[in-house]
């Protein structure tokens, strides 16, 4: 089967080609004259390190690993996300810890280690479906660099304190991890 | 005037032809490194993006991106001059130079002003001064040779994609040299002489007395002829990113690329010159008379800019030409409009007008 390509029929003026040039020459001209009287800020481009664009929610980047109200780890090392990783970037330690606290309430597993090689890492959020304990979320961070491959490792407290101002909460500036829970139950 | 001469050791009229060298050239130069930033500005606009704005002087002073030619400069400047193991040396390395110097000095002859008169003598704002015998065979024979430019380096890279550039740009050279020498005729001929000033002296004051009224088709012709002969975009063979990497100047890099590119832009320069010369009046100022030297020199660079600008304009309007397309274009459209062109204005002239 043939296509039947339709031959577009100028007229005398088209034909010119002076006059569509002139006609091409008005439009390209609106263009600047209409980005001349516009800021930069106000153009479609995105000037990246002033201006940033929207993440759309759902977005995967960066990790975090959650914490509870009085800042202990949500994590219980169940390695499910690190089986989950298609990417084998997870490696977790686990330790037991038998300090009665009110939020975990009895004796428990907990990451003595969790790390995430960050260069490793697809951004799948396979490890996000994984958890049982909603532990581990990825967030709309996308500026996940370095200067070196060690510092691109994630560990246990970074990923606990990964830009922690996007929600509200502010960043820790030391390991806060309770090994003795702050809030024990008032007897 | 005459005291500083006398200080360096000079006569009057080689001082003032020094004077005359440096400001023409050093002006031309650097419009055209300005015009590099114009180009990507504007382009930058035409297609809603915002172009170089972030080279800083110390990390701080953006004039909205004038310090890009700065940064671009100094890393032509520092970057390692390679040269192709298999190119041939010596010609390697004129052809800038032949691409550049024919573009810069076409310059010589174009008047950038009323002439005016001090102390008995009289001073011509051009760097040949009129009656120097060549007139504007000059530019239109350096133009011709500025394509040896771009044909050396081509060739002398040793590089198929590099020869296959400058084969179209010369094979591109011989369909639209003829049609733009026979525009250019028809205004000598209308004229009575081929020296810009008399070109320009004929033409007189009033717009509707220029040349591009009289002879629209040949300005028509000429101007497209003008983008040929400066390799720019709808007709720039020489290069062409995804047909033949970058064409003539593949193999080429650091001060020597930067070289071939200023050619261009000075090239641009110096056509756009032409242009307001030939068909626009050169320095008079429309409805003044007699104007004053400044005022013809602003008027001139204004005409000039203008046409620079319009350059730019159609490279960021216009798509580029397969060069079968500019080689029918030249010999089977252009060619015989200015031979027409010709033809009409000699009838007329015999009819007495």
């Amino acid at each position: 089967m043939g296509v039947v390509v339709k031959k577009v029929d100028l007229g005398w003026l088209d034909r010119t080609y002076v006059w569509p040039v002139m006609k091409g020459m008005s439009i390209t001209f609106q263009h600047f004259i209409r980005n001349l009287f516009t800021s930069t800020a106000k153009r479609y481009t995105i000037q990246y390190p002033e201006m940033k664009k929207e993440i759309p929610a759902g977005y995967r980047g960066l990790h975090e690993l959650k914490r509870f109200e009085d800042g202990a780890i949500k994590c219980v090392a169940c390695f499910m996300c690190q089986e989950a990783c298609p990417a084998r970037c997870i490696s977790i330690e686990a330790e037991e810890f038998s300090d009665l606290n009110i939020t975990q309430g009895f004796e428990e597993k907990r990451p003595a280690r969790f790390s995430i090689d960050m260069l490793r890492c697809i951004y799948c959020g396979m490890c996000e479906e994984a958890c049982p304990k909603d532990a581990i979320w990825l967030r709309n961070d996308y500026e996940v660099a370095a200067y070196d491959r060690l510092s691109m490792k994630f560990g246990k407290w970074d990923l606990m304190n990964t830009y922690a101002e996007a929600d509200g909460k502010d960043r820790i500036s030391q390991d806060t991890t309770p090994t003795v829970p702050r809030r024990t139950i008032v007897m | 005037m005459d005291k500083l001469a006398s200080l360096l050791h000079m006569t009057p009229a080689i001082f003032w032809m020094v004077v005359k060298v440096v400001i023409v050239f050093s002006a031309v130069m650097l419009l055209a490194s300005v015009w590099t930033w114009v180009e990507r500005r504007g382009s930058a606009m035409i297609q809603d993006r915002i172009g170089p704005n972030r080279a800083a002087i110390f990390g701080k002073i953006r004039i909205i991106g004038l310090a890009q030619l700065l940064a671009d400069g100094i890393k032509f400047f520092f970057k390692e001059d390679l040269v192709p193991e298999e190119a041939n040396k010596g010609l390697f390395w004129l052809a800038p130079f032949l691409a550049f110097v024919p573009a810069l000095i076409g310059f010589a002859v174009i008047p950038f002003g009323k002439d005016f008169t001090s102390g008995g003598v009289t001073y011509h704002l051009s760097v040949l001064d009129p009656g120097n015998g060549m007139g504007l065979l000059y530019p239109l024979a350096i133009g011709g040779m500025a394509v040896y430019g771009v044909l050396l380096a081509a060739w002398s890279s040793n590089n198929k994609w590099s020869i296959l550039g400058g084969m179209r740009a010369s094979a591109a050279m011989v369909s639209y040299e003829i049609g733009m020498s026979l525009a250019v005729v028809t205004i000598f001929m209308t004229t009575g002489g081929y020296d810009p000033a008399e070109v320009i002296k004929a033409q007189g004051h009033l717009p509707w007395a220029w040349n591009i009224v009289h002879q629209p088709f040949g300005f028509i012709v000429f101007f497209t002829c003008m983008f040929a002969e400066t390799n720019r975009l709808p007709f720039d063979f020489a290069e062409g990113e995804s047909e033949i990497v970058a064409g003539f100047n593949t193999e080429y890099g650091s001060m020597k690329f930067s070289l071939l590119a200023l050619a261009e832009y000075s090239h641009l320069m110096t056509a756009s010159a032409l242009v307001a010369t030939l068909y626009f009046g050169g320095w008079q100022v429309p409805f003044v008379q007699n104007p004053a030297v400044m005022l013809s020199v602003a008027s001139f660079l204004l005409k000039m800019l203008f046409f620079a600008w319009v350059f730019v304009w159609i490279r960021w309007t216009l798509p580029r030409f397969r060069y079968d397309q500019l080689m029918h274009l030249g010999w089977k459209v252009m060619l015989p409009l200015s031979m027409a062109n010709l033809v009409f204005h000699a009838w007329r002239m015999s009819q007495g007008h």
